[in-house]
């Protein structure tokens, strides 16, 4: 049958806005800051944890989590790790540089979610770049908003990203930031060990504490591990998960997890939800 | 609706009729023994009795390679090809090609509903035919019989003198009129013929098969044989998966940015750039492939996103078939429960 897509409102995904590298910060030999502006002064509008497709044409397309709170207006924060073509060509670039932006897509943790509550931050290594946003958005609606922990590893002192904004959070009297290193390095003073080894001292209102985490595969495992002995309720859980994405809504395939989308049901999932899901963790 | 009698060597004289309204697409043979959908230049080269094609139809809404952009790197500007959405005719369809066809159009719909597949799907009427089951084809198992008419406009039915044409809709009306075919009155269409190739167990009932057979050994069985060369992705009427890529031209001027057919059964398919790949054995990769058939894409509705055409089956090169896998799964849960019930 002849069938008619004309009462549907088609779509076209797969066009990049150019869009203007407006600064470029360093953090480590591997992990660059990108602040990018869209054309014609639009909004990202997106909402924390959410991602974008990055493309450069010629090279191709990844996708990116978005650092900066939609709070922060008139541009967006992106901080990449040079691990692919894609992300080492795009280490080279500078301030007045284009790239080519989609999205926003994905879920987020929705503030809603958070509002009311204590706030639990779980990063570990880049992790806590798409944390960012939220801990952004926190702290520019803290009244909205209890107590603010936030639970932070890497895996040496040379790998920590925004050194500025970690001496802000470990300085405010409303965030309690805890920092740890995997291993011992001159120099450093503060906490070593894993990431979890900060969760167990953690004294927490259980009923009205929400976490929001995320950190490479292996963390996940032996943090919810940690928050399940802690007795934190499942649904008051939130992981944002990583997966190789080619389209960004939902139809490529590359990033499924069992049954679900990581770019469209993911990044930030609702713990009971991929509990049950044996490709999640 | 009306039923009009084409005798056989006025097949050719129908097709011709049929060109009148738009390009006809149809079965052709390629090579010694194989099929493929074509662009109907000959009408006398056009083959209704065929067992399938290597591909399926989704070739022409989704193509195997697809531009999304072409792009000038000297300006860094980028420009957007035009989706096409010319009127066609597919001609001597099976139903299971056309059942694949509404599986992919649920894929394309669901969410972001996208205009490249979805501006191609416009325009087009098909005009079903019977087929003899081989020992690949297994579509009645999965609920679609020979002779399912649904979604056609016309379909032929084969009988002695020729073919039965039945008019299924209005545009497949249109098609037929002054064609100057007699009624077939008095003529019947063959029975449903009956599959060498099934499946033990009914399609509604695979949802709870699969539901329990995650941890089963089947799939390192199975993984044992396969190779992974992911032949069966690329020609099952319901897979989609892709991959996107800059090709940049030789004169490093400009390039395009192609969508391609990807595979899930290969092994970098779930890898990302950080080292980490999240289907890394070959078992896990066949058991994802299985269950987007028989369970993830089903969701709710029972019916498989499998239309048993046996195509990835006949092109494995470990001679893996579908219907086998479900079999000794169902063997396997079975043979359990006949066990507990024993104690």
């Amino acid at each position: 049958m002849a069938i008619s897509f004309s009462h549907i409102e088609k779509q076209t995904p797969y066009f990049p806005m150019q869009s203007e590298i407006v600064e470029v910060r360093r953090f480590t030999d591997l992990e660059t800051f990108y602040r990018i502006r869209l054309p014609e002064g639009r909004e990202l509008g997106h909402k924390p944890g959410q991602f974008v497709m990055v493309s450069i044409l010629g090279v191709g397309e990844a996708p990116i989590s978005i650092s900066s709170s939609p709070t922060q207006k008139g541009t967006f924060d992106l901080v990449v790790r040079r691990v692919g073509m894609l992300t080492e060509v795009m280490s080279r670039m500078q301030p007045g540089d284009k790239v080519g932006i989609r999205g926003p897509f994905g879920t987020a943790f929705e503030p809603s979610a958070f509002q009311g509550k204590d706030v639990l931050i779980i990063g570990g290594g880049i992790g806590i770049v798409p944390l960012r946003s939220l801990i952004n958005y926190v702290l520019d609606n803290r009244k909205d908003f209890r107590r603010f922990i936030i639970v932070h590893g890497a895996k040496t002192p040379q790998d920590l990203l925004f050194p500025e904004e970690r001496t802000r959070w470990a300085s405010s009297s409303d965030v309690e930031y805890k920092l740890t290193v995997d291993r011992e390095a001159e120099g450093w003073k503060g906490n070593v060990g894993v990431i979890t080894t900060l969760l167990p001292p953690l004294e927490l209102d259980l009923e009205n504490t929400v976490a929001a985490i995320c950190g490479p595969p292996i963390m996940y495992k032996f943090v919810l591990m940690s928050l399940k002995g802690k007795k934190l309720p499942d649904e008051n859980v939130y992981v944002s998960l990583e997966r190789r994405m080619k389209c960004g809504v939902g139809k490529c395939g590359h990033c499924q997890i069992n049954d679900l989308y990581c770019c469209q049901d993911g990044p930030v999932f609702h713990y009971p939800k991929v509990a049950t899901r044996k490709e999640a963790f | 609706m009306a039923r009009h009698l084409v005798r056989q060597e006025q097949v050719a004289a129908l097709l011709v009729h049929l060109s009148r309204s738009g390009k006809v697409i149809a079965p052709h043979k390629k090579g010694a023994k194989s099929f493929t959908f074509q662009e109907m230049g000959d009408p006398a080269a056009v083959v209704l009795d065929y067992s399938r094609t290597i591909v399926p139809l989704k070739k022409f809404f989704l193509p195997a390679r697809e531009k999304l952009l072409s792009f000038d790197l000297v300006k860094n500007q980028y420009e957007v090809p035009s989706v096409e959405s010319p009127q066609r005719i597919f001609v001597g369809v099976h139903s299971y090609d056309l059942q694949g066809l509404t599986r992919l159009d649920q894929a394309f719909l669901k969410g972001v509903p996208e205009a490249n597949y979805l501006g191609r799907r416009e325009n087009c009427l098909f005009v079903g035919v019977g087929y003899q089951p081989d020992k690949y084809h297994f579509s009645r198992s999965v609920g679609i019989p020979v002779n399912k008419t649904e979604g056609f406009d016309l379909f032929l039915h084969k009988v002695d003198a020729g073919y039965v044409v039945e008019e299924l809709t209005e545009a497949g009306a249109g098609l037929m009129a002054g064609a100057g075919f007699p009624a077939a009155d008095g003529h019947k269409g063959v029975d449903e013929p009956s599959f060498t190739n099934n499946l033990r167990v009914h399609y509604n009932r695979l949802p709870d098969l699969f539901a329990k057979a995650y941890d089963s050994k089947v799939w390192g069985e199975v993984s044992k044989r396969c190779v992974g060369c992911g032949s069966c992705n690329l020609v099952c009427p319901t897979c989609y998966c892709f991959d996107v890529k800059d090709e940049v031209a030789v004169n490093a001027a400009g390039g395009e940015r192609v969508r391609l057919w990807d595979a899930c059964m290969s092994e970098p398919f779930a890898a990302v750039a950080g080292g980490e790949n999240f289907r890394e054995h070959l078992f896990s990769r066949q058991r994802h492939r299985l269950y987007r058939k028989f369970k993830y894409q089903a969701g709710g509705t029972d019916v498989p996103f499998c239309v048993g055409c046996g195509r990835c089956a006949e092109q494995c090169t470990a001679h893996i078939d579908v219907t086998e896998i479900v079999n000794e799964l169902y063997r396997e849960q079975s043979g359990e429960e006949i066990r507990k019930s024993g104690n």
